[in-house]
């Protein structure tokens, strides 16, 4: 006995009010019935009815002007219109006006049961998606940030007041855990929603290019100007501006940069007039910052400018009890973007993956994700799917400086990621650039199969 | 929970005496209730609809309500008039939730609606079901979902037929709470 309803039968005749009212306690519902519009409406105050079946012809209020208050005071009560076969049109138009569907009396009984049984199962689907839309806003309450954990859960919960402020963002956090997706939630949900948000990842730019690309110049500005080119600075115009890995930018660039937040406005190079400009400054950085103004690398006036909120983003191995929901997300993602039907991962792999201390955080994840997905000989993925869950133990033969060390742990990594440079870099703890220059200064190749 | 008597079957009307014989054996045999056969009464004229030309079954439920029956506890009619509540087009039987009376109409029950239906196993067999149905009605039980139940609704003689004579076991116990009956008795597999 389940899907019972609680049903208002409106009519103004006893003997259609009785019928129907026997008829639904038969079949379990709730049962009452209203002779009036305006009596509906009292018992409606009383008790949240999900369906009313209402005649369209009533002294005073009719059933066209209750649907129409019924709908507006309690959208989402199911009104039925019950109509003589002569009044079809008002039925249409009933129809147009919210109600669920139309019955022409008399009426067989399977049909009314039919009618029952449909408004039922959509009100069952529309309470099932309410809730699946609300648990899947929870879970991933920003874009594609996955997480239950409660630290994620204190991210989520604080992303909105910190969207609709202007100050200046710092993310911290190891590289890999998805600072650049909480920047985006922030722009997302904050009034520069519709403006643009750009990224730039300081690290991965060198110094010289990086101010051409932040202030942009004009032609003639320097040897290969032959344009002239506005800088993100410019082009970000009412949007969010996020600096990836800040911690790199040269202590020059700090200067520059910091006058520009003070100040709002910027010169391009080989220019002398200024723009005002119009940016949040969102930044991310997974130095310690503190470590680095001890070290001079970082300027004190210009971190107290960036970090006027800090946001720790935690590495994947302090919010292990995510994995699960990450597995599944990158899972569904790789097997229908690859159109490989691989479902999920064996109970015993996913106690290992738990294990595994990520160091390339969840970027490092969701790439041995897409690489089991692609490598899947079956539908579920085991620890043989991910290699590198049981390393050899293997002796750096031949290596006797901390130079030779280092060229050897770094061609081992590069073996083990399979030359994926972004997964390599996560798992060295260094960034793309720096590992890159130290694959051309130690002339590292990789070996053809 | 309310210790159940003895049913009455009341041919209303002409009706062939082992229509109202099958109704009391599937009582007996299936729901494990003492049956008897009344004595008839007259077509119901007063329930007849002269615009619709069938016979009101809340009317006539109304009036065999207010009339007593002796040493019975509920009351099946059985007729073999088109049934009609005002708001539906016809109905195979009628009863109200733990009322005291129920109808079962032989009109459009029959392979070959007439005023002298032939009685062929299916259709005796589905008096018997619409029967069996508001008799469950009169003991409390609602419709139920699951479809290999007496008291799952059937809207068509294809379901009618589909349906079995058995109750579920949900709806066994409901009924055996009502009628404080025995705890083995007919029950669907």
């Amino acid at each position: 006995m389940k899907n019972k309803m609680s049903i208002m039968v409106v009519d103004d005749e006893r003997i259609v009010r009785e019928s129907l009212y026997h008829w639904f306690a038969k079949s379990g519902h709730t049962v009452d019935t209203a002779a009036s519009g305006l009596e509906a409406l009292e018992k409606l105050e009383q008790f949240p009815f999900d369906i009313l079946f209402v005649d369209i012809k009533m002294p005073g209020m009719d059933g066209i002007e209750l649907l129409h208050k019924v709908k507006s005071e309690y959208p989402d009560t199911i009104v039925i219109i019950i109509t003589a076969y002569g009044s079809i049109e008002s039925a249409i138009k009933a129809m147009k006006t919210g109600a669920s569907d139309y019955l022409l009396k008399p009426f067989k009984p399977d049909y009314l049961s039919l009618v029952l049984e449909k408004v039922t199962q959509q009100q069952r689907l529309t309470a099932e998606y309410n809730y699946l839309k609300g648990h899947i806003e929870r879970i991933t309450r920003f874009d594609n940030i996955i997480g239950e954990s409660r630290p994620m859960q204190e991210i989520f919960d604080i992303i909105p007041d910190i969207a609709v402020s202007d100050a200046s963002v710092l993310l911290t956090g190891e590289t890999g855990t998805g600072k650049e997706l909480i920047a985006r939630a922030i722009h997302a949900k904050s009034p520069r929603a519709h403006y643009p948000f750009i990224a730039i990842n300081c690290g991965a730019v060198p110094d010289s290019l990086l101010e051409s690309e932040l202030f942009g110049h004009v032609k003639g500005a320097f040897t290969d100007a032959a344009y002239s080119r506005k800088g993100f600075l410019e082009v970000v115009d009412g949007g969010t501006l996020f600096l990836d890995e800040v911690g790199e930018i040269s202590p020059k660039m700090q200067i520059d940069l910091l006058r520009v937040l003070q100040e709002k406005k910027i010169t391009r190079i080989g220019s002398s007039e200024s723009v005002d400009v119009n940016f949040r400054l969102v930044s991310a950085t997974r130095r310690n910052v503190e470590e680095a103004i001890e070290q001079g690398d970082f300027r004190e006036d210009f971190y107290y400018r960036v970090n006027v909120i800090q946001v720790h983003v935690p590495p994947l191995r302090e919010r292990i009890e995510d994995l699960g929901l990450l597995v599944d997300h990158f899972l569904l993602k790789y097997s229908q973007e690859t159109a490989k039907r691989v479902d999920c991962v064996s109970d015993e792999t996913l106690k290992c993956l738990k294990k595994y201390a990520w160091p390339g955080n969840v970027r490092e994840l969701e790439n041995a994700i897409e690489r089991a997905v692609v490598l899947a000989r079956s539908r579920t993925l085991t620890a043989a799917d991910f290699g590198f869950l049981s390393p050899p133990a293997r002796p750096v033969r031949g290596a006797h400086t901390i130079k030779e060390m280092e060229r050897v742990h770094i061609l081992e990594t590069l073996e083990d990621c399979g030359w994926n440079i972004t997964r390599a870099s996560g798992v060295l703890g260094i960034n793309r650039v720096t590992l890159h220059k130290k694959i051309d200064r130690y002339g590292l190749r990789a070996h053809k199969k | 929970m309310t210790r159940s008597g003895c049913i009455g079957v009341v041919p209303i009307g002409a009706i062939p005496h082992v229509v109202t014989q099958v109704i009391a054996a599937h009582i007996t045999g299936y729901l494990n209730l003492k049956a008897t056969v009344l004595k008839p009464l007259r077509n119901p004229l007063y329930a007849l609809d002269e615009r619709r030309l069938q016979f009101d079954a809340g009317t006539i439920l109304e009036t065999l309500e207010s009339r007593p029956f002796e040493r019975v506890d509920k009351i099946i009619g059985v007729l073999n008039v088109d049934l009609f509540l005002p708001i539906f087009t016809h109905v195979f039987g009628e009863a109200r939730q733990h009322g005291r009376v129920a109808l079962v109409s032989l009109a459009r029950l029959a392979e070959e609606p007439s005023e002298k239906p032939q009685l062929s196993p299916t259709t005796l067999e589905r008096v018997a079901k619409v029967a069996l149905h508001e008799l469950g009605h009169l003991y409390g039980l609602t419709h139920c979902e699951n479809d290999p139940c007496l008291m799952h609704f059937s809207g068509s003689l294809e379901e009618l037929d589909r349906t079995p004579l058995n109750l579920c076991r949900y709806c066994t116990r409901y009924f055996r709470d009502e009628t404080g009956g025995p705890d083995h008795f007919s029950e669907a597999p």
